[in-house]
């Protein structure tokens, strides 16, 4: 059967690449201000399910027991939010967070015997297709965006790409519930200019040391930290403020840059 | 008038230990604490108070040199803010003779921020009040700019030939902190401690003296020893 797959919107006036940017500016916007993490996921969800044309768009989230719960929808309407519930033990959100990948269902009447709980549910309620994204941070995966629609079809590359951009958008919205101030931004902001003042004075310190130039002491130093999975300014750190461990640091990168043709 | 407007116009153009004083003063003045002061550890030898807001500043300060414990000492070692809403507080008991020895002189809250130079946290600058309670945000916000400025005595103290030579009322520590904060000062400072065997603080008061001594700008003489026109002699 072939499905049709929904690619840029039919509406003229705006382009969706201008309304997604929108959207991202717009949502990011409420990061920096003082933000309730459900009134904003809920705006989330909202975006999404416009952008995306699907009919309705929820994100659950895992709990400490490894449990999918809801945190936002599109809808409050009692069946719908009944059927997000139902997604804590199957359907495209489980498989989703199991997998850390994307899953899309373009028909879902072809899907009873994988879920037979919800598919008939999600039958039920009106809709055709589902698909979700996961929502990652720190190398988990803490939850998933679950998008319905009321036609059948896949979601289109750039579908997916919008989906992943929102997901990332509630990842970094629920892990800074608490907004920045004054008093918490200072210290993150002294914090970034030392980094920076160590990785320069790491620079000139290497150019004495290894006798190359500042712009080649970064090269190095930089591809010594990419190299060894460290933080760049870990490295610079440890080389300026570790007395102890610089003789052995500097011998690593030392033997690093030989190993290493420039 | 912004916060640092405020600071810097107390600090004048006082260095050392006095701009240090007038920094504290102006923090009891604006941050609604009663007691303030700037101390410096540094190398684990030389630890101190700085600069202060007058005598029993001076007195709750160094007490945690004494003690061996205190604010200062873990801004520095946490390189953090440290914020004591109430020492009197019974889940309180990160210090165990010093809060009980500032509850005796009836203070119960204690805040701490970090003083950094060339990169290396050098010291705290340390708020008291009697009064329990947290800070305000904007009053932490403005201790933290103090702090920032309080680099500057810092880098004076360091060096004790330089007081007299920057004793100069025109002279402005906003101006010169942005300027040792340049890129390039901060490559010459790394390429000193290769070349003097020191500490990057060190090396940045090393940088510095000898500018005051030729009479240059740290910038130009950074220039020089990254080009290796100039090479600066060890102790």
């Amino acid at each position: 059967m072939p499905y049709e797959t929904r690619t840029e919107c039919e509406m003229t006036e705006t382009p969706r690449e201008t309304r997604v940017l929108e959207a991202v500016v717009s949502l990011v916007d409420s990061l920096l201000y003082d933000f309730d993490v459900v009134d904003l996921l809920t705006e989330l969800t909202e975006r999404c399910a416009h952008l995306l044309d699907v009919e309705a768009a929820g994100l659950l989230l895992v709990d400490p027991l490894e449990q999918l719960r809801l945190l936002a929808a599109t809808s409050e309407e009692t069946h719908e939010l009944e059927l997000f519930q139902l997604q804590a033990d199957q359907g495209p959100c489980v498989e989703c967070y199991s997998s850390g990948q994307p899953v899309s269902v373009a028909d879902l009447q072809a899907e009873a015997d994988r879920w037979p709980r919800f598919v008939p549910a999600a039958l039920q309620a009106g809709f055709a297709s589902v698909h979700a994204v996961p929502l990652r941070a720190a190398g988990t995966v803490m939850g998933a965006l679950g998008l319905f629609g009321a036609r059948t079809g896949a979601l289109s590359d750039a579908d997916l790409l919008v989906g992943q951009t929102l997901a990332h958008v509630a990842s970094v919205a629920i892990l800074q519930e608490h907004p920045p101030t004054p008093f918490t931004v200072m210290p993150q902001l002294r914090s970034a200019l030392t980094s920076r003042i160590l990785v320069e004075q790491a620079k000139g310190f290497l150019r004495e040391t290894l006798d190359v130039s500042v712009e080649q002491a970064f090269q190095l130093l930089r591809s010594y930290a990419r190299a060894n999975g460290e933080h760049l300014t870990d490295v610079a750190r440890r080389l300026m403020t570790d007395r102890h461990s610089r003789p052995v640091l500097i011998a690593a990168i030392s033997e690093f840059a030989s190993a290493t043709p420039s | 008038m912004a916060i640092h407007d405020q600071l810097l116009a107390a600090v004048g153009g006082r260095r050392g230990g006095q701009a240090a004083d007038r920094l504290c003063d102006a923090c009891v003045l604006l941050f609604d604490v009663d007691a303030a002061a700037i101390s410096l550890v540094f190398d684990g030898a030389s630890s101190g108070t700085l600069g202060s807001s007058g005598a029993p500043a001076r007195t709750y300060d160094e007490l945690q040199f004494t003690l061996g414990e205190g604010p200062c000492l873990d801004s520095v070692s946490l390189r953090t803010p440290v914020l004591v809403a109430d020492l009197a507080d019974p889940d309180e008991a990160r210090w165990p003779i010093y809060g009980p020895a500032l509850l005796s002189h009836e203070i119960r809250g204690v805040f701490a921020m970090p003083v950094l130079v060339a990169g290396e946290h050098i010291g705290a600058l340390d708020l008291f009040r009697a009064q329990p309670g947290r800070l305000e945000e904007n009053h932490l916000a403005g201790a933290i700019v103090a702090a920032e400025l309080a680099g500057m005595p810092m880098l004076d103290v360091m060096n004790d030939d330089l007081l007299a030579a920057v004793n100069d009322p025109d002279s402005n520590a906003w101006t010169e902190l942005h300027a040792l904060s340049r890129a390039e000062v901060s490559q010459a400072t790394g390429m000193l401690v290769a070349q003097l065997g020191v500490e990057p603080a060190d090396a940045l008061v090393r940088l510095r003296a000898y500018a005051y001594a030729v009479g240059r700008s740290s910038t130009d003489v950074a220039r020089d020893i990254l080009d290796r026109r100039l090479r600066l002699e060890a102790d």
